[in-house]
């Protein structure tokens, strides 16, 4: 990227105008809650950040489908990439450039260089077998790279990428014999936690997520650049350290579908009727009431659709092991992990209504048993042989024998 | 039920309250399944709306339960004539604090009479501390669920909590949290099969007076 190119130049060369790019100032203007108003101060930071130093980065991946990268590369309008990898000189990105000893040496040239830099992390932390779950060409672990990272004093911040490196997601699911987790949870373990994560959960983090950040941080940069801005980012998360704009509403708040939900016009059987009515997909294992994301307002692929308008139903995908508690996805909450509360007892998950019910029925029928008992024993209804004063004496008898008054 | 029982045994407001109680349960139930499992179109608004609303009333009774308790009066012994604050029933007494095991071994047959002088017996003293533990169990991961509540902090503890109980690192814990209101529901059912049962096993006096605030036939 030759910096002699002027920002517009650069983009327009690869299919991107200007035009585009305003447009895509815009929506971000409006993920971030800015005002229409914002937008030429937003492409002018932008583009003077990308025409100024641009803030090294690493794609650093660990456990995962490459499933994220895969989302933000495939970004075409407007081209995200180009927008992100325009700031970000992606000097590392261990899935998408080829491998090998150059690769090593373009990812170290990053951490023991000079310049301050950040880290996206696409994946979970590999733990299982002392890290060898997930190994190096050259026989390092995953583990050893990321200690590297960690010990550099440039790092500036984390952008744990996706739900993998947030919680561990889906590689994470029971019984996890490679040991995933999340990248924030990690650090912390190994006292190593002294640079900000920014969490963008979901399978996968998409690419409007990813930008919204960037270009929040951009804004907030006391000096203008990145490495100052995202630290800034990084003070105002929620607690579960998510972008508060992003993951204030659930699927459930913003669906288009919520006004049968309210009426009760549900889906029961895919090629119903009431599916070709689009109708509320509850029914059908619906995970949007517990589930925080914008998908009913960002949209999927370039904002063409979302799981529930195509018709599926919203799996859950942005929370917290997620595959453990809401698998199987098509129904009712009918299984949860259970894993911490007694490992491998319930290979799984429980199978929670079934249980409650047939512990009712269990109870319910040593009731009529033990009711059959008293009446055997004669001791309810007009014939009971309740001798209530004889009762009264022996207990004061008993109170008396063991000291009482 | 061993003992007499008369209108002391009771209050008016007990019985009101009671009947409360029972309603909301009752509704509390049917919409809550509902909600759960809506296998009929057309009625989650309904659902919810009545969820919500007994929800407060299920709160309200309890709370007003349990303050009157220390107000009113009422009879220390079945068919007796000491009348003491409510509250004290609730508690081991003197006269029947050493009752537990035998009636333990009573309702399992292997004694024969059954041991009474206190209005309440150990065994449903503890059943009943349980309820009002169950129904503010249910009330709080109840209003962990409500939009409007679930982000109040101490809420959002018990959020987190659940959420690390079901799954690693903790997270927003909203489905586990689901999953427990649901599960009380379970264990409150029990409980009501368990009281029904001992409450009439004896015959409906006990039905009478506290629905009905009747003493006689
Ligand atoms: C103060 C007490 C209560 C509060 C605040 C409360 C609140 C709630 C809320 C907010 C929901 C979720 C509704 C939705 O998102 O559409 C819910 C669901 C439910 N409630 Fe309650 N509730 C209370 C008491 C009860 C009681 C007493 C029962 C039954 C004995 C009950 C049974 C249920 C059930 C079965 C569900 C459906 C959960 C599921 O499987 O999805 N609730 N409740
Ligand atoms: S489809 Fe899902 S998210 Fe949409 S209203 Fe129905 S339950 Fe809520
Ligand atoms: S709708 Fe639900 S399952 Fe689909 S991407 Fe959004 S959060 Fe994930």
């Amino acid at each position: 990227m030759g910096s002699e190119m002027t920002f517009y130049e650069n983009l327009s060369q690869r299919g991107v105008s200007r035009r585009d790019f305003l447009k895509f100032c815009g929506s971000t203007a409006a993920v971030l809650g800015l005002s229409s108003t914002f937008v030429p101060t937003l492409a002018s930071k932008i583009a003077g950040a990308a025409e100024s130093g641009l803030t090294p980065a690493i794609w650093a991946t660990g456990g995962k489908c490459t499933g994220c990268l895969e989302s933000t590369l495939q970004a075409t309008y407007p081209n995200v990439a180009d927008i992100v990898l325009d700031l970000l000189t992606l000097n590392y990105s261990a899935a998408s450039m080829a491998t090998g000893k150059y690769a090593g040496e373009a990812k170290k040239g990053v951490y023991e260089g000079d310049r301050p830099f950040i880290m996206i992390y696409e994946g979970a932390i590999m733990t299982g077998l002392g890290g060898n779950t997930l190994v190096n060409a050259d026989k390092t672990t995953s583990l050893d790279d990321l200690e590297h990272v960690m010990h550099s004093p440039n790092l500036k911040a984390i952008i744990a990428m996706g739900q993998c490196a947030v919680d561990g997601g889906w590689t994470r699911a029971f019984p996890n014999p490679a040991g995933g987790m999340g990248i924030k949870y990690y650090l912390e373990q190994e006292g190593l936690d002294h640079v900000p994560v920014v969490n963008l959960p979901g399978c996968p983090a998409s690419p409007e997520e990813l930008t919204a950040v960037v270009v929040q941080a951009l804004l907030l940069g006391s000096d203008g650049t990145l490495e100052t801005g995202i630290q800034a980012v990084a003070a105002d998360l929620d607690r579960l350290n998510r972008p508060k704009y992003l993951y204030n509403a659930t699927i459930h708040d913003s669906c288009p579908r919520r006004g049968h939900f309210e009426n009760g016009e549900f889906v029961h059987r895919y090629g119903s009727d009431a599916e070709k009515k689009n109708w509320c997909v509850y029914p059908m294992g619906c995970k949007g009431p517990q589930t925080y994301r914008r998908c009913p307002m960002m949209r999927w692929n370039d904002a063409q659709s979302w799981c529930v308008e195509s018709g599926g139903i919203c799996i859950g995908c942005a929370t917290w092991n997620w595959v453990d508690n809401n698998a199987p996805f098509k129904g009712r909450h009918r299984r949860v992990g259970a894993n911490n509360i007694l490992p491998g007892v319930w290979k799984g998950g429980i199978n929670p209504i079934g249980t409650a019910a047939a512990l009712t029925g269990v109870v319910a029928a040593a009731l009529v048993a033990h009711g059959f008992g008293m009446k055997a024993a004669g001791r309810c209804g007009k014939n009971a042989t309740l001798k209530t004063e004889e009762m009264k004496e022996y207990d004061r008898k008993r109170l008396k024998k063991q000291g009482g008054a | 039920m061993p003992g007499k029982l008369t209108k002391r045994s009771t209050h008016p407001f007990f019985v009101f309250t009671h009947w409360v109680n029972a309603m909301a349960m009752l509704f509390l139930t049917i919409s809550g399944l509902y909600i759960a499992f809506p296998i009929i179109n057309g009625f989650m608004g309904v659902a919810r709306g009545t969820h919500f609303f007994w929800m407060f009333v299920l709160l309200i009774n309890i709370i007003a339960r349990i303050v009157s308790m220390f107000f009113i009066k009422c009879a220390c012994e079945q068919g007796g004539e000491c009348v003491e604050y409510d509250y004290k029933n609730w508690f081991p007494q003197k006269t029947n604090r050493h009752q537990m095991w035998p009636m333990i071994k009573y309702y399992l047959f292997f004694k024969k009479d059954y041991p009474i002088t206190a209005k309440y017996a150990g065994l449903q003293k503890l059943a009943y501390w349980l309820s009002i533990i169950l129904t503010f169990a249910i009330a709080y991961t109840g209003f962990a669920l409500w939009g409007p509540t679930q982000d109040w902090i101490i809420f959002r503890i018990g959020n987190e909590i659940v959420g690390s109980l079901f799954g690693f690192g903790g997270g927003d814990g909203l489905m586990a949290m689901r999953l427990i209101h649901h599960w009380l529901m379970w264990f409150i059912l029990i409980f009501t099969c368990i009281h029904g049962y001992l409450a009439n096993i004896y015959g409906p006096s006990a039905s009478r007076l506290i629905f009905l605030y009747k003493d006689k036939k």
